[in-house]
């Protein structure tokens, strides 16, 4: 727990209302990461192998699209081989050379973040990393570091809610009256605001607050049980029907 | 006499043998040098297809006849199902070396497939998965390996698997419904994602039900055909009786889909007009109500062609409903997706590979006891399956025939659902144009100061605020390269001329906008 103190949960607060659509945590994204893209880029729609962050226009209002970072990460349970770890700090992050590329990561995101290297013949996964290297050295995040507007904000994830809360506190007819990513799918990193309810801004809403992983454990958990009732099964059952056979077979032997 | 040299045959069943086997290595080329991109239909929101929903899930699913007959004769001793017992085993040990072979394709990293053994995530159901592969293979192997020592003539080893056989055998049924039904599992973490009338919290017990009545249909199957193609006679009576046993898992698969729909309150979207709808309908009619109507009828159970076109028709359905849940759910969420020629060669070419297999086998190993293969047998040159078919009855080939139009009719009434689905309620908006006033409120970055020279003209303070366009921010315009945004000081470095065309004077040129050079007041001293 001490470990926990020490370094609390870190949390990127995005606000749509702030957001003025310039690109700002786009470019930063593309120098932190070192890819090289045409500035142009960042209005696209979709992320791809190369592209961590977009800003999309959603009705009327500039949406940020990046990980979330989920609390209880749907990729870090699925991975067969544990290439994804949500770390201490909150980032999500990705071991490549644990990669097995079973692709079940990007099957299973309930956000659909994870990108595959397509063009590669020996593809890797690439997503946002929450600026881990950047975290660990006390920095904030490429994007909230240069967001002009206050749109991408970082900080300890209570302190985010906090600061999130007390927007819409203070304004409350300019916001909707929610934060995602407090308790959805057990929460998330990623923490938004918006002047519209979260499923117009493209968020998924009807997953629940359990997280996602809870799902299949509950059945993995009963593997080990299955495996035991079954082997014991199996065995009896075979006990049984070879004894009647050699039964059978002594009483044959007997009669003749 | 003189002897002619020996020239193989070129039969149409050859040629299509290797145009086969001629485009599945040209698409293998096509995955390993260029990538799964060029080779796939796949794409980031539809990570997998043919070859996880046909490869993998089917080729898992039809190994089924190696557990279920396997149990029937060690666990249960029904000693009469022993003769079909090592066509299965072979069956199911091909058909699992095949699923290897098609992870190969599939995986990214594919010589990495070692990992789950050191690399552990025992949340992940995929790492069950992988387990059972490694164990199930290793234990069919086993199973399989007596055939082969027998040829060898190792009697040591022969006797030494033959006295592990029980244990090998119950090890292997429990590995197989871990397996069978772990593959369902991997969906459970797909909700919202996939269709209803297939999400279900018990996917992965209809995984394992489907692969009970599959395995016995899978059973019925390749005793014909291997009958058809080497054998002299059919156990008619033994797969009448299979029929029969199949029947239970078809029944409870049935009721408890109905339970599991209704009970999620999905039943009617059976019934509506959709693509899923259609395909879920085409899914249960061919592969489990009409199976189950069939085998009520004693005449079907014991006439040999009966028993194998109802035992098609449920491998028929399991591997629909298999491609289903793989792909057909997965749609409505994520978009079309049908599988690039390159994708269906690779998957002919490991069925292919399968058949030929299972052919070499028999002809090298005792899978069938000599005494009950035909004599012309010994120089089969074909593909068996080919063999099998050929002498096929005229009303058997109608049946075929309308088999295959009603499946053709099915498939395009889905299709036609799936047009109106997708493209038909599509309307295109424009986006409205986002309103940013509150975020220019608080639009706020920092002046930049410049050191001057000892021969400056006057100190030069960069503002942002009269450089942005507040109704179009584009700060990547300026910010690549050189005008770093993350190493970006308050302070720009010394000893570097602004005007230059890398710096101030790449708009300052007169055309953009005033001259650096020339217009000194406006800057400096501001």
């Amino acid at each position: 727990m001490s470990v926990q103190r020490s370094q609390p949960r870190k949390a990127v607060l995005l606000d749509t209302t702030r957001c003025v659509g310039c690109g700002a945590c786009y470019q930063a994204c593309q120098e932190q990461n070192e890819q090289v893209h045409p500035s142009s880029d960042y209005l696209k729609e979709d992320l791809d192998a190369r592209t961590f962050t977009v800003v999309n226009n959603r009705g009327g209002r500039y949406v940020r699209r990046m990980c979330m970072h989920c609390e209880v990460p749907t990729c870090v349970s699925v991975c067969p081989v544990a290439a994804l770890e949500k770390t201490a700090l909150g980032p999500v992050v990705y071991h490549r050379e644990k990669c097995i590329g079973c692709r079940y990561c990007m099957q299973a995101c309930p956000f659909g973040v994870p990108r595959y290297e397509w063009t590669s013949a020996f593809p890797y996964v690439r997503k946002c990393t929450m600026c881990a290297p950047r975290l660990a050295k006390g920095l904030a995040t490429a994007c909230a570091t240069v967001c002009p507007s206050g749109a991408t904000a970082f900080g300890d994830r209570d302190e985010m809610i906090r600061e999130a809360q007390k927007r819409i506190k203070a304004e409350p007819e300019r916001y909707f009256n929610h934060v995602y990513g407090i308790k959805e799918i057990g929460g998330t990193s990623v923490l938004v605001i918006s002047d519209v309810s979260p499923d117009r801004l493209g968020l998924p809403t009807k997953l629940g607050q359990e997280p996602l992983p809870e799902l299949t454990w509950n059945v993995l958990e009963k593997i080990p049980t299955a495996v035991a009732c079954g082997g014991v099964l199996l065995s009896g059952i075979w006990w049984i029907t070879n004894r009647r056979e050699e039964v059978a077979k002594a009483e044959g032997k007997k009669k003749h | 006499m003189k002897t002619k040299l020996q020239i193989p045959e070129l039969t149409w069943w050859r040629v299509f043998l290797l145009a086969v086997l001629g485009m599945g290595l040209y698409s293998t080329y096509v995955r390993f040098v260029h990538g799964l991109g060029a080779s796939t239909a796949l794409r980031d929101s539809f990570p997998w297809g043919l070859w996880i929903g046909f490869d993998v899930l089917c080729g898992v699913a039809l190994a089924a006849g190696g557990f279920t007959v396997s149990a029937m004769v060690y666990v249960f001793h029904s000693e009469r199902f022993k003769p079909i017992i090592r066509p299965t085993i072979l069956t199911a040990f091909l058909g699992y070396l095949l699923v290897i072979v098609g992870l190969m394709f599939d995986l990214g990293q594919p010589w990495s497939i070692w990992h789950a053994i050191i690399m552990w995530n025992p949340h992940s159901v995929m790492f069950e998965v992988a387990w059972c592969v490694m164990l199930y293979t290793t234990v069919l192997a086993l199973e399989f390996s007596p055939m082969l020592f027998e040829r060898l003539g190792w009697k040591v080893a022969y006797e030494t698997v033959h006295r592990l056989t029980v244990p090998l055998v119950i090890l292997g049924v429990l590995l197989s419904m871990l397996h069978q039904s772990s593959l369902g599992s991997l969906f459970l973490i797909l909700p919202g994602k996939l269709y209803p009338l297939w999400y279900s919290p018990f996917l992965p017990i209809f995984f394992f039900i489907s692969a009970l009545g599959l395995g016995c249909a899978m059973t019925i199957f390749e005793s014909f055909l291997s009958y058809r193609a080497f054998r002299k006679k059919l156990e008619i009576d033994l797969l009448a009786d299979l029929g029969k046993i199949m029947a239970v898992p078809l029944a409870l698969y049935l009721l408890l889909k109905f339970l599991d729909l209704r009970a999620r309150g999905v039943l009617h979207l059976a019934f509506e007009p959709t693509y899923e709808g259609r395909m879920f309908l085409l899914e249960i009619m061919v592969g489990v109500v009409t199976p189950l109507i069939l085998l009520l009828f004693r005449k079907v159970r014991y006439d040999e062609f009966g028993i194998f076109v109802t035992a098609c028709m449920v491998v028929f359905g399991t591997v629909m409903n298999r491609l289903n849940v793989a792909t057909t759910g997965l749609e409505g969420y994520a978009g079309q997706y049908f599988p690039s020629w390159t994708e269906l060669s690779v998957t002919a070419m490991i069925i292919t590979a399968g058949f030929v297999l299972f052919g070499l086998a028999v002809k090298f190993l005792r899978v069938f006891p000599a005494e009950e293969l035909r004599p012309e047998a010994e120089q089969l040159p074909e593909l068996p399956v080919v063999t099998a078919l050929r002498p096929l009855t005229r009303p058997a080939l109608l049946v075929l025939v309308v088999a295959g139009v009603v499946t053709l009719a099915g498939s395009g009434l889905a299709y036609s659902a799936l047009n109106v689905h997708l493209f038909g309620t599509k309307a295109a908006t424009q986006p409205a144009k986002p309103d940013i006033t509150r975020g220019v409120a608080n639009f706020d970055v920092p002046d930049v100061e410049f050191v001057s020279s000892k021969d400056s003209p006057g100190k030069v303070t960069f503002r942002h605020g009269s450089h942005v366009d507040l109704e179009k921010p584009a700060c990547a315009e300026c910010h690549t390269g050189r005008f770093s945004m993350l190493n970006a000081s308050k302070q720009v470095r010394t000893g570097v001329d602004m005007h230059d065309a890398q710096h101030c004077g790449a708009c300052h040129d007169g055309k953009k906008s005033f001259n650096a050079k020339e217009d000194c007041a406006s800057c400096h001293g501001n």
